[in-house]
């Protein structure tokens, strides 16, 4: 007898450290003459200001709202909002990632998000944005960023040698090598981050071989191993005399060190680094132009992709105040905080960028202009089926400038790799 | 026998109730449901597809063999390096500070100090030192005229990991040294005396009576190795990131379980499944290893 009440006694101890967690949240839900508490949760540190000033201008309308906003590691947070979902403890909003992506479209297959069509007005959005978190004709949350990259440069060399954005491919080669003569670095590149240059390879072939080609390829009319697809990676590799020596040694931020502190004179990259850029040198004046296209009087076209969405949890229990903030996030009054805060580009069209981040006009400008329809990378369908496009190009880009494949090497993997699971392709 | 006494014979089994329910919670649990998963095709979310063997087919001989043989021969290749860098080293330092030279226990403390460091810590230091434009090593290298040995060495697919396993070996050095020495201060003094006084040379001292008696300690850091070489992650994922690069060249099974599981930056297919099946096999080769390690271990006390 004694012995089954030890046990009891050390059961009952035991399970009430386990579930004491789960007091706190039931005492949060008190009287109703308090504010309502909305809670975010986001892969991005960026966002505690957007936040912070969101909530007071919706009290300044007279929502009694206070937003609770935490971030967490990029590579974490997918994972993270995934348990809690599922356990029911997740926040009332949360951030999820574009479609297609086999994250985002189990969240919606599993009722873990709500479609918003009928709930909030979406009017400010374009189409093509509502695009990348549209699935079975819904939209299932509110874009909040649009990413554009590119070729980013700097503004005082080049004014030095009085070069201007130069519009062919032949005309980046004339720069650089009159650069590299001079003993100026032309780029910067972080060879490290494979999926910088899986990036590096797709916004060169938006622009040729461009969209309409890749349109084809999606379609099957087109091969990987067709000389468009393969002149993109020769043409990098032919490049890369321009990029700094050893490269392949470079992380990202090494990069940005080098590039914001004015050790090269162009990276490719996206827009999202001109904050860090800024942070690093705060008198650092660069530009932005699309990747050059190979024959004149081509037109180029940009990579611009949806950069995540804000979604609301089924079982908020504050979802008119959730709704609210939601409304928001879709007006233009949204827009301008977002990207005078983040210095990035709003999704939200009619938004007043900020008058002291010219680039920033400028890729808002481009991304709503020469957008590329098609792509191959984030985003598009060759993400669907393993391996991805990604992770083909970000292993094989590095092999390449490392010498041990050759372009049409790296052409084929791409195409017999995809080939194994999208059917066009085959 | 009354109720009472068959208490007091099995009340230790109330002592042992807190660990196992923590070791079933932390250790069993999570085991067995990876074992489960290993059977299903699951992004994490919704429902479990069951698809059998067919994991272990596209790991074994499919489309994820190529980078899983790559990793798994690295993990190899790590234990070997790793274990002639931390034992020869260690046991030459360990013999060194033995002889009793001067200042040895300030060198006791100064090879123990890089083992207190974070993992994380010290690749992260290390990549900022071996950084190939402005990292310390190479401006070192180049100001004394050493410039053509002045490497991109985590941007080199036969250095990178080399590179890598290097720096591990000098994290571990002071264990290894602290371990060693022990084993040495334990040496039975009297064996050797009686060798000094039967005229062994010291070459005979020291692979006839002292090296046999460290055999015990090198099995122990062996198997130690191999355990802990299988299950390396840290210190890939902070010099080369989850895509153990340049060019996968530094891959081993760690990583690739974490890409293949969680997925990564722009990455829209996470696979629970397949990576479960991954680590399961990360098990079947530890297990064995660590079996053998208790069994030698076991047989060592019972011996004592």
């Amino acid at each position: 007898m004694k012995k089954a009440m030890i046990v009891l006694l050390v059961l009952f101890i035991t399970a009430g450290f386990i579930f004491a967690g789960g007091q706190k949240d039931q005492a949060q839900t008190t009287a109703a003459d308090k504010p309502v508490t909305v809670t975010i949760w986001g892969w991005r540190t960026q966002d505690a200001d957007v936040w912070k000033q969101t909530q007071e201008a919706l009290q300044a309308k007279g929502d009694n709202i206070v937003i609770e906003y935490e971030s967490f590691v990029p590579a974490e947070y997918d994972s993270k909002a995934l348990l809690s979902l599922q356990g029911g403890t997740a926040s009332d909003i949360f951030y999820t990632r574009r479609l297609p992506g086999a994250r985002t479209q189990g969240l919606i297959d599993n009722g873990f998000l709500v479609p918003l069509d009928n709930e909030i007005d979406l009017n400010n959005i374009p189409e093509t944005t509502l695009n990348s978190i549209r699935s079975g004709g819904k939209v299932w949350g509110v874009p909040f960023a649009n990413q554009v990259v590119g070729i980013f440069y700097n503004k005082d060399i080049f004014a030095k040698y009085g070069f201007a954005e130069p519009e062919t491919w032949a005309e980046l080669i004339t720069i650089s090598k009159k650069l590299k003569a001079d003993g100026i670095t032309p780029f910067m590149i972080p060879g490290k981050a494979g999926w910088a240059l899986a990036m590096q390879h797709a916004m060169v072939g938006v622009s040729t071989p461009g969209s309409d080609w890749i349109g084809k390829l999606a379609k099957g009319e087109a091969k990987f191993t067709d000389p468009e697809f393969v002149n993109v990676g020769r043409r990098l590799n032919d490049l890369k005399q321009y990029y700094q020596k050893d490269f392949i040694a470079n992380s990202t931020d090494e990069m940005s060190a080098g590039f914001a502190l004015e050790q090269a004179a162009m990276v490719f990259y996206g827009i999202w680094g001109g904050s860090n850029w800024k942070e690093l040198n705060p008198d650092f004046n660069y530009g932005y132009f699309p990747v050059p296209v190979v024959n004149k009087g081509d037109k180029p076209s940009v990579y611009v992709y949806m950069d995540g969405s804000y979604g609301l949890n089924p079982i908020s229990a504050n979802k008119e105040a959730a709704l609210k903030v939601l409304e928001f996030t879709a007006s233009p009054a949204f827009g301008t905080i977002f990207s005078n805060v983040t210095g990035e580009m709003t999704a939200v069209t009619g938004a007043d960028l900020p008058k002291d981040k010219p680039v920033l006009q400028e890729c808002y400008a481009t991304a709503n202009s020469i957008a590329a329809e098609n792509m191959y990378w984030v985003g598009s369908v060759f993400q669907n089926g393993t391996p991805t496009v990604y992770s083909i190009l970000r292993e094989k880009m590095q092999s390449m400038y490392l010498g041990d494949i050759t372009p049409e090497e790296l052409a084929k993997d791409v195409q017999d790799g995809l080939a194994t699971w999208y059917k066009p392709l085959q | 026998m009354s109720a009472k006494k068959l208490f007091q014979k099995h009340n230790y089994l109330i002592l042992i109730i807190p660990a196992l329910l923590l070791y079933t919670v932390f250790i069993a649990y999570p085991f067995f449901s990876s074992l489960f998963l290993s059977f299903f095709k699951w992004p994490g979310i919704g429902p479990k597809i069951f698809v059998g063997l067919d994991n272990y087919k596209n790991v074994l001989t499919g489309y994820m063999s190529r980078e899983f043989y790559r990793a798994l021969g690295h993990n190899f290749y790590f234990f070997f390096l790793n274990w002639v860098l931390s034992v020869v080293p260690g046991m030459i330092l360990a013999f060194s500070l033995a002889a009793g030279l001067r200042g040895s226990d300030f060198f006791k403390t100064l090879f123990f100090i890089p083992n207190t460091l974070s993992i994380i810590i010290v690749g992260f230091l290390w990549a900022l030192l071996l950084n190939p434009q402005w990292g310390m090593i190479n401006q070192i290298l180049k100001s004394i005229g050493l410039d053509s040995i002045a490497k991109a060495w985590l941007g080199d697919t036969k250095l990178a990991l080399p590179t890598i396993i290097v720096i591990t070996g000098w994290r571990g050095m002071g264990f290894y040294v602290l371990t060693f020495l022990a084993a040495i201060v334990g040496i039975d003094r009297s064996m050797l005396e009686a060798g000094r006084i039967d005229g062994a040379t010291e070459s005979q001292m020291l692979f006839r009576l002292i090296l046999p008696q460290m055999v015990p300690i090198i099995t122990t850091i062996t198997i130690l190795k191999i355990i802990w070489s299988f299950n390396i992650f840290d210190i890939v994922y902070a010099m080369e990131g989850t895509q153990g690069g340049p060019a996968g060249s530094t891959d081993v099974l760690g990583t690739l379980f974490y890409r293949i599981a969680f997925g990564g930056l722009g990455s829209s297919q996470v696979g629970m499944g397949l990576g479960a099946t991954v680590v399961t096999l990360i098990f079947f080769i530890v297990f064995p290893v660590s079996v053998l390690y208790i069994y030698i271990v076991e047989k060592r006390e019972l011996k004592g």
